[in-house]
C-alpha cells in the first residue's frame, strides 16, 4: 500500500503544477495523521480533489504500467484519470485500512458520491488490503447504469476474479457484453470460465439471433473449453456467417475450444487476409483473452 | 384506436409525451414502482417515490385524459441493499391497498441473487395474502432461466398463475411463459428489448391469448408511443383487427382488472380533460390556458 501511494505521488508530480502537487502532498499528510475524523470530512476530501488536481488522464508511460503490475497484480492504470490517481492517494494514506472502520468511512464517499467519484473510488478498491470486504459495494458497482463506472469495477482489475462468488462473477461477465465494455480487459477472465457460463452466453447467443441481433464478438471469449456440442454448433454458425469480425472471434473461439481440426478447415477456406491472419495465429496457439485485443476496432493499446 | 400501456414508468416523462400518448390514442397506463436509475440510499426516498406513484403522477396523467393505475414493490437490483431493502419491504402494506394500485410490481430478478429472491417471494406471499395481481420483472442476462425461475417460485407460493403477469418476454421465453398459463408481456423498447416488427410476428405466431405489449417508457432511450405504434404495424401487416384490440387494450384490461381497480366501464368512455383542477395547489400549467372538457379521441 505504502509502495502504491508512494508510486501513484511520484507519477503525478511529474504531471502536476508545483502548487497542485502541493495540495496533494499536504491533504495526504493530513489524511495520514488524522485521527476519529468525521467521516463526512473525508468524503469532503475526495470531492474537493477536483478542484485542486487537473482534468484530463493519466497516461502512464510503459514503464509505469509495468511497475504498477509489479506493485499489485492486475493494476493496469492505462485508463486511469489524475483524478482517479490522486483520489487513490487519499484513500491508501488512510491509517485505518487494516480496520472495519475503512468500510465504513468509503461507504459514506461511495453514498455521496458523483459520477468521477464513482469511478475513481472503484478502482482504488482493487488497491487495497482485504477486498473481500468489498465484495458487496463492487456487486453494487456493476449494478449501475454508467457504462463507466461498470467499467471502473469489471475492467482492469483483479478484484472480481478475487472476491466475487461464481453467481456475481457470471452476472458481471454477461453484463459487460450487454453494455459493450471490453471483456479482454476482464482481469483473469480465462481462469474463471465454467460450464454455467458458457451456458449463459449461449443463451444469449440464441436471444440475440432470434431477435435477428448480431452477436457481439466477445461473447465466444465465454465459453473457453466449456461450450460442449452446443458451444461448437455456435462457433460452427458463427464462423460460416458474413462479417470478418465475427469470423475471427468465433475461429480464436475454436482454438479456445480445442477445436483445432474445424479451425483448419475453415482457414483453408477462408479468402480474406485478415480474417486469414488472426486464423492463423490463433492455429498457432494466440487464443487467451487478449488476443481479442486486435479484434477491437477501438483498441488503443 | 384505443390503447392501453400497462407499464411505463411516467415519472421520468415530460407533459410532451403525456400529450402525445393522449393524442395517439392511450387512455390507460400503469406505472409499476421500479428504480430511478442509480441506487436510492435511504427508505425516505421509497416513501416519497411511492407517494408520487399515487398521488402527482396520477394527477398529471389524468389532466391530459389518460388513467394513471400504478403497481407497488421492492425493484429487484435494489433488493440487493438488504437493510434498506427489509424497510421498504415493511412500507408496502401502507401503499398496496390504495385505490388505483394495481398490482405488486415490478419485482423478480435482476441478477438472481439471494437477497433478490428473498424480496420477491416476502413481495408473493403478501400478493396471495391479499389476492393482488403480481407483475414480474424478467432479467436482462440469463433472461430465460431466470423466467422459469420466476414462475417456480410463484408457484411454491402458491400463486395462481392467471394473476401473474411475466414482463420484458422475447422469442426465447414466450413458450415457458403461456404453458404455465401466465400473461405474456413484451416491451417494445429499442436495442435492448422488442422491436414491433417483431412483436407483430409474434402475435401472427401465438395468437393474441394473453400476449400484452406495453412501452416501459423509462429514463432511458424509449418510446412512450410504442403501444400505438405497434398496433398500427400489426394492422398494416394484416393482423386481425380484434387480435390489435386484445393486445394493446383488452387482455391488460382483463389481466390486472382482477384487481378490481379499473373502473372499465368509464375508461370506455371518452375521456373528459380538465385542466382547471389541482393537486395540492399545483397545476400541470405553467402559464397556459387551460385545456378543458376537450374530449379525447378514443
Amino acid at each position: 500500500m505504502v509502495e502504491a501511494r508512494e508510486f501513484l505521488i511520484e507519477s503525478l508530480s511529474r504531471r502536476m503544477t508545483p502548487p497542485q502537487s502541493a495540495w496533494l502532498q499536504r491533504t495526504a499528510e493530513q489524511v495520514r495523521t488524522s485521527r476519529d475524523e468525521p467521516a463526512q470530512a473525508f468524503a469532503t476530501l475526495i470531492s474537493l480533489a477536483s478542484r485542486h488536481v487537473p482534468r484530463g488522464a493519466w497516461a502512464p508511460n510503459a514503464d509505469e504500467r509495468a511497475q504498477a503490475g509489479r506493485i499489485q497484480i492486475g493494476f493496469e492504470p492505462e485508463r486511469w484519470s489524475l483524478l482517479d490517481a490522486a483520489r487513490a492517494v487519499l484513500v491508501l494514506s488512510r491509517s485505518d485500512l487494516d480496520t472495519p472502520g475503512v468500510v465504513a468511512a468509503l461507504e459514506e464517499c461511495f453514498r455521496y458520491a458523483d459520477v468521477g467519484e464513482l469511478v475513481s473510488l472503484y478502482r482504488t478498491l482493487a488497491l487495497l488490503p482485504g477486498q473481500e470486504r468489498f465484495a458487496w459495494r463492487a456487486g453494487e458497482g456493476c449494478r449501475t447504469s454508467m457504462g463507466s463506472v461498470f467499467e471502473a469495477v469489471a475492467c482492469d482489475s483483479a478484484l472480481p476474479v478475487r472476491v466475487f462468488d461464481d453467481r456475481a462473477w457470471r452476472q458481471m461477465v454477461i453484463k459487460a457484453l450487454f453494455v459493450e465494455a471490453p471483456l479482454w480487459r476482464v482481469f483473469g477472465l480465462d481462469t474463471r470460465l465454467d460450464a454455467e457460463l458458457a451456458r449463459m452466453a449461449l443463451d444469449l447467443a440464441d436471444e440475440r439471433r432470434s431477435a435477428g441481433r448480431p452477436v457481439r464478438h466477445e461473447l465466444w471469449l465465454c465459453l473457453g473449453r466449456h461450450g460442449g456440442e452446443r458451444g461448437l454448433a455456435a462457433l460452427e454458425r458463427e464462423i460460416s456467417q458474413a462479417s470478418p469480425l465475427s469470423r475471427r472471434a468465433a475461429g480464436i473461439a475454436l482454438a479456445r475450444a480445442g477445436a483445432t481440426e474445424n479451425l483448419a478447415r475453415h482457414l483453408s477456406a477462408e479468402r480474406d487476409p485478415t480474417v486469414r491472419a488472426t486464423l492463423e495465429r490463433a492455429l498457432a496457439g494466440r487464443v487467451d483473452a487478449a488476443a481479442f485485443r486486435d479484434l477491437n476496432p477501438t483498441t488503443t493499446g | 384506436m384505443r390503447f392501453f400501456d400497462p407499464h411505463i414508468h411516467m415519472t421520468s416523462r415530460t407533459t410532451d409525451d403525456l400529450e402525445a400518448m393522449s393524442k395517439a390514442g392511450v387512455r390507460a397506463v400503469i406505472e409499476p414502482a421500479f428504480w430511478l436509475g442509480q441506487p436510492r440510499t435511504q427508505v425516505g426516498a421509497f416513501v416519497d417515490y411511492f407517494s408520487s406513484l399515487v398521488g402527482w403522477e396520477r394527477f398529471r396523467a389524468s389532466q391530459f385524459g389518460i388513467a394513471h393505475y400504478c403497481a407497488i414493490g421492492l425493484n429487484s437490483k435494489e433488493a440487493n441493499n438488504e437493510g434498506l431493502a427489509r424497510e421498504v419491504l415493511e412500507l408496502i402494506p401502507r401503499f398496496a391497498f390504495k385505490e388505483g394500485v394495481v398490482a405488486i410490481g415490478e419485482i423478480g430478478y435482476d441478477e438472481i441473487t439471494a437477497a433478490e429472491e428473498r424480496a420477491y417471494q416476502s413481495q408473493l406471499a403478501f400478493a396471495v395474502e391479499h389476492d393482488m395481481v403480481v407483475m414480474v420483472h424478467s432479467p436482462h442476462r440469463d433472461k430465460k432461466n431466470g423466467i422459469v425461475r420466476s414462475i417456480a417460485v410463484a408457484r411454491e407460493q402458491k400463486l395462481a398463475m392467471h394473476k401473474l403477469v411475466i414482463d420484458h418476454n422475447n422469442e426465447e421465453t414466450i413458450e415457458a411463459v403461456l404453458e404455465a398459463g401466465a400473461w405474456a408481456a413484451f416491451t417494445i423498447y429499442p436495442h435492448t428489448k422488442m422491436g414491433s416488427e417483431r412483436m407483430v410476428e409474434i402475435v401472427k405466431r401465438y395468437g393474441p391469448e394473453r400476449i400484452i405489449v406495453d412501452s416501459s417508457a423509462d429514463w432511458g432511450v424509449s418510446d412512450p408511443l410504442s403501444v400505438p405504434k405497434t398496433a398500427r404495424l400489426m394492422l398494416e401487416r394484416g393482423v386481425d383487427p380484434k387480435w390489435v384490440e386484445l393486445t394493446t387494450w383488452k387482455n391488460a384490461l382483463d389481466a390486472y382488472g382482477q384487481s378490481g381497480q379499473i373502473d372499465v366501464e368509464a375508461l370506455g368512455r371518452e375521456a373528459v380533460v380538465d385542466q382547471t383542477q389541482s393537486f395540492a395547489d399545483n397545476s400541470v400549467l405553467r402559464g397556459q390556458a387551460p385545456r378543458v372538457d376537450r374530449g379525447v379521441p378514443n
